[in-house]
């Protein structure tokens, strides 16, 4: 049991020695602070003002979105994320406007999928924000 | 012969460890999301789990493999696969909507029960492997 010990322990710190020089090559492109650098997000107000240069995109799941949504979202999800982008590039797109993002709340994680695929995947050259606190953020603006 | 049977599982258990930990090596911050999904530590903490339980899991399938701290890649196996089993059924509790990611993307295409299943199997070769652990003399280190 000793040995066991003892080999656990010498497993476990040999580990942090490649996670540590690969945490120094990376150290520049790993977001330390939070999950979304504070640069990707924008808040209600803000977003608000960009007017009809912003095209919102509901991350969140169909029923959600038909029970309510920010008035002339569009609904882009994963679950049939082919399907919808296409149907969100051949209608709403347009390369000059900003597309802020949002899902239900500041806990999930849906917008930032979707912001993730929206750059990587689909290539849009748009600016494309997560919107801050998501919908119930929207919610408590509107109160 | 037995002992060429547990030589063989501690091989494809090792290999798989090798490959889980190798896929998510090249995207430590994408891992790291997928833990921070389990919604139980702060970022901070996500981050550096992301880039220290690759390496860890590969170290560990390459001891399974040569049998260089064999009994420690076993105990410390086994105590994450334990521990991840416990944190996906608490995930699971709480309603959250998790990807493991253990395996990378091929981890999505997965559902929660087919995980569970390679989950347990995974566990059950290591408790066997360990109640099978060669002779001190032969796994070198122990």
């Amino acid at each position: 049991m000793k040995a066991q010990l003892r080999q656990s322990v010498a497993l476990l710190a040999l580990a942090l020695l490649p996670a540590a020089v690969q945490a120094l090559y990376l150290r520049d492109k790993i977001p330390w602070q939070s999950r979304v650098a504070e640069s990707d997000l924008v808040s209600v107000e803000v977003a608000r003002g960009w007017g009809a240069n912003a095209l919102w995109v509901d991350a969140r799941p169909a029923e959600e979105f038909e029970r309510d949504h920010i008035p002339g979202a569009v609904l882009l999800n994963e679950d049939r994320w082919n399907e919808l982008l296409s149907q969100f590039l051949a209608t709403q797109w347009s390369p000059e406007k900003k597309i802020v993002v949002y899902c239900s709340a500041a806990s999930c994680n849906l917008a930032e999928d979707v912001a993730r695929r929206l750059r990587e995947e689909a290539k849009l050259p748009n600016e494309i924000r997560i919107l801050k606190g998501g919908w119930e953020a929207w919610l408590a603006q509107k109160k | 012969m037995k002992q060429y049977l547990w030589r063989v599982v501690a091989i494809i258990i090792g290999g798989l460890f090798i490959y889980a930990g190798a896929i998510k090596v090249v995207d430590p911050v994408e891992f790291a999301r997928d833990i921070d999904n389990y919604k139980m530590l702060p970022w901070q903490v996500n981050v550096w789990m992301g880039l220290y339980l690759p390496w860890l899991e590969i170290l560990c399938g390459l001891a399974l493999i040569t049998r260089v701290l064999y009994r420690g890649s076993v105990f410390v196996l086994t105590a994450l696969m334990v521990l991840f089993i416990i944190i996906t059924g608490i995930a699971k509790a709480r309603g959250l909507d998790i990807s493991c990611g253990c395996f990378g993307h091929a981890s999505k295409y997965l559902s929660f029960a087919w995980h569970l299943v390679l989950d347990f199997l995974l566990l059950g070769g290591l408790v066997l492997l360990w109640k099978n652990a060669p002779p001190r003399s032969d796994a070198q280190l122990a």
